[in-house]
């Protein structure tokens, strides 16, 4: 167990550093680093003066070995528009996307009983809503539902407020409801769906007739046997969807004014705030590992088969 | 086929077609057939927007701007040098410039989906070359491939778009490089996942006992063993590119103006959501209806393609209704 944990690390250590190469080599070989930096028109002493500053007139070898170096330190330079640490930037934002993410999760892991409710009866009424409605959901644009739900819930209604963001205190519980809600359906539509696949899938499976010819109750099979069963699938989806949750949370955030690190990017790439930008991604790669390392060792937990060695 | 039918029956290619399995699985369900149908209504209006768009969708009538849907007013046609009165039936109301958005939401749509399919293409093959490679030969190529999977994976699909649009600057061909890098590891994996089990096969053997080269196995062996689970990871993947098209959009990385797609005509209808209800709702409904409709199409193709659950969705024979086995 303990050397598959140290080759596991290795792995995404190695992982992160080859993802930093990919984005040193894009922004410095595909693109000119200063043109990323400026907008469009500045004069020609302007774009000198920074390529000095920033040391862009060295060469690409010597830039890339100070670029790991900084990274293996977790130091990403000033942050152009705000003058402070880039790092401190993005870890301040961290706590808020990681709060909106949990919520978000909690709420849409009511997927599960809904999708076990579907697999009862595949190709009955039931199933077949839940089948449609799983798929309208998750085909839904969320920026556009975020804007509808701004529009009913927080203009119509003066349910919510419409954005904002008051800390993560006890007054500001007011303000993550609504980004949530907006950002849940898709999630909770995913997870009502691979819990139904795999249940029916499961259910497919001889250990089942055995179950039942032994005389359980169907209760018993489904719960004791079947959902145990389905339960490493639907872990690896939900840790997925933890870890593709930036994919949704950059709209939501920008919509909803979340001072997240979604919004963190399209900011700074809006603000050509280069320091930030790497800042988040490496952050935002970080976290996925993280995810899918823990993901990984729940594996172990629930199917013993898998053995590390 | 029973014993009462007749020759005529037999050769009828009407017939013939509307008895396949999958055919009669397709009409058996309701909701497949309307996502069927509505799928071909889209490309087919897409395809042919110049003819069937009803009115110019760059045509500015300043004093028709906002107009409701299922209203008519009178346009300035100015197309043939002196000003002509017009009497316009607007379907689906016009926007903040009088523009008819019927007539944007189908030349938006040329975009919204050929950036959908173009980039399940260009990311398919990408991914379908490298998981060949990758599956087949095994050894350094498999790893070295694998290990960039790997690297691709770690990053959120929308934060990559975003670094890519970022350094490449945005455009619709930028747009399709960012799902051939965002999209190819999906294929890969199915491609190679595939290719390591086949390539063990004694039929696989056999074909290069007699004779036949890499290039032909894997052509004429392998490859048509892959299209069913390739396709149905195709026909999910297109709502999922027409949905992030029309993200990176609406929020300004995507598509520019004079171009419109459906999600930046969302992006534009943002400001007047209050004031005039169809110019986000209409693109938003056009997203959601085709996305809903390309994954309940390949959900089923993944239903009927599996042979463990294909019977659900086949129809029930007569033989066995008689002999009173139940589903």
């Amino acid at each position: 167990m303990r050397n598959y944990m140290v080759r596991r690390l290795g792995h995404s250590v190695l992982i992160l550093a080859g993802l930093m190469a990919l984005l040193f080599f894009s922004i410095n070989v595909l693109g000119d680093p200063v043109e990323l930096l400026v907008e469009d028109e500045v004069s020609q002493e302007v774009i000198d003066a920074l390529r000095e500053r920033y040391g862009f007139d060295r060469p690409l070898y010597i830039r890339f070995g100070e670029f790991y170096w900084n990274m293996a330190r977790a130091d990403f330079d000033l942050s152009i528009r705000h003058k402070i640490d880039a790092r401190e930037l993005v870890f301040g934002r961290l706590p808020n996307t990681a709060v909106l993410a949990l919520v978000t999760w909690a709420i849409a892991m009511l997927g599960i009983p809904i999708g076990m409710l579907a697999a009862r009866r595949p190709r009955g009424i039931v199933d077949r809503f839940v089948n449609v409605l799983s798929f309208a959901v998750i085909s839904i644009p969320d920026f556009w539902l975020a804007l509808m739900m701004i529009l009913v819930i927080a203009v119509q209604f003066d349910l919510l407020p419409t954005s904002g963001f008051k800390g993560l205190g006890p007054e500001g519980w007011k303000y993550i409801l609504l980004p949530s809600l907006a950002l849940c359906p898709r999630v909770m539509g995913r997870n009502a769906q691979i819990t139904r696949a795999t249940m029916i899938e499961e259910l497919g499976k001889q250990y089942v007739s055995t179950a039942r010819a032994k005389g359980l109750a169907e209760n018993t099979v489904l719960y004791g046997h079947v959902l145990k069963n389905a339960s490493i699938s639907i872990v690896t989806l939900m840790g997925d969807e933890l870890a593709g949750f930036m994919n949704g949370a950059t709209i939501t955030e920008t919509i909803f004014g979340w001072p997240g690190l979604g919004k963190l990017l399209i900011d700074s790439i809006n603000n050509r705030d280069l320091p930030v930008i790497t800042a988040t991604v490496f952050v935002v790669a970080l976290m996925v590992m993280a995810i899918n390392l823990v993901v990984d060792l729940i594996y172990t937990w629930l199917d013993p088969r898998i053995a590390y060695r | 086929m029973q014993d009462g039918t007749t020759l005529a029956e037999k050769v009828n290619p009407v017939a013939a077609f509307w008895n396949r399995p999958l055919v009669q699985a397709f009409f058996n369900d309701p909701i497949t057939v309307i996502s069927g149908a509505f799928l071909v209504i889209v490309v087919l209006a897409v395809a042919l927007a110049p003819l069937v768009s009803p009115h110019n969708p760059n045509d500015r009538q300043v004093k028709l701007r906002h107009e409701a849907p299922f209203t008519t007013g009178t346009a300035i046609d100015r197309s043939s040098g002196s000003p002509v009165e017009d009497q316009r039936f607007f379907l689906l109301g016009t926007d903040h410039l009088g523009r008819d958005m019927l007539s944007r939401l189908i030349h938006g749509g040329r975009i919204s989906v050929a950036v959908g399919i173009l980039g399940v293409v260009v990311s398919g093959v990408i991914g379908i070359f490298l998981g060949l490679l990758a599956g087949y030969y095994r050894g350094l190529v498999d790893d070295a491939i694998m290990r960039a999977v790997d690297v691709f994976m770690s990053v959120p699909l929308l934060f990559l778009a975003l670094m890519v649009l970022y350094i490449l600057g945005p455009s619709f061909t930028n747009i399709i490089i960012v799902f051939a890098v965002g999209r190819w590891m999906l294929y890969c994996r199915i491609t190679r996942g595939v290719v390591l089990s086949l390539r063990e096969q004694t039929f696989v053997e056999a074909a290069r006992a007699i004779g036949c080269n890499d290039q032909r196995i894997i052509s004429r062996h392998i490859l048509p063993n892959l299209i069913t689970p390739l396709l149905t990871l195709a026909a999910l993947d297109v709502p999922r590119n027409i949905l992030t098209e029309s993200s990176l959009s609406f929020l300004g990385f995507g598509i520019q103006p004079p171009d419109s797609s459906w999600g930046l005509m969302l992006a534009a209808g943002r400001q007047y959501i209050t004031s005039a209800w169809w110019v986000v709702v209409v693109p938003g409904m056009a997203i959601f209806l085709t996305a809903l409709s390309f994954n309940l199409f390949g959900v089923w193709l993944r239903a009927v393609s599996d042979p463990l659950q294909r019977w659900r969705w086949l129809k029930q024979s007569k033989e066995s209704k008689e002999a009173g086995i139940q589903f």
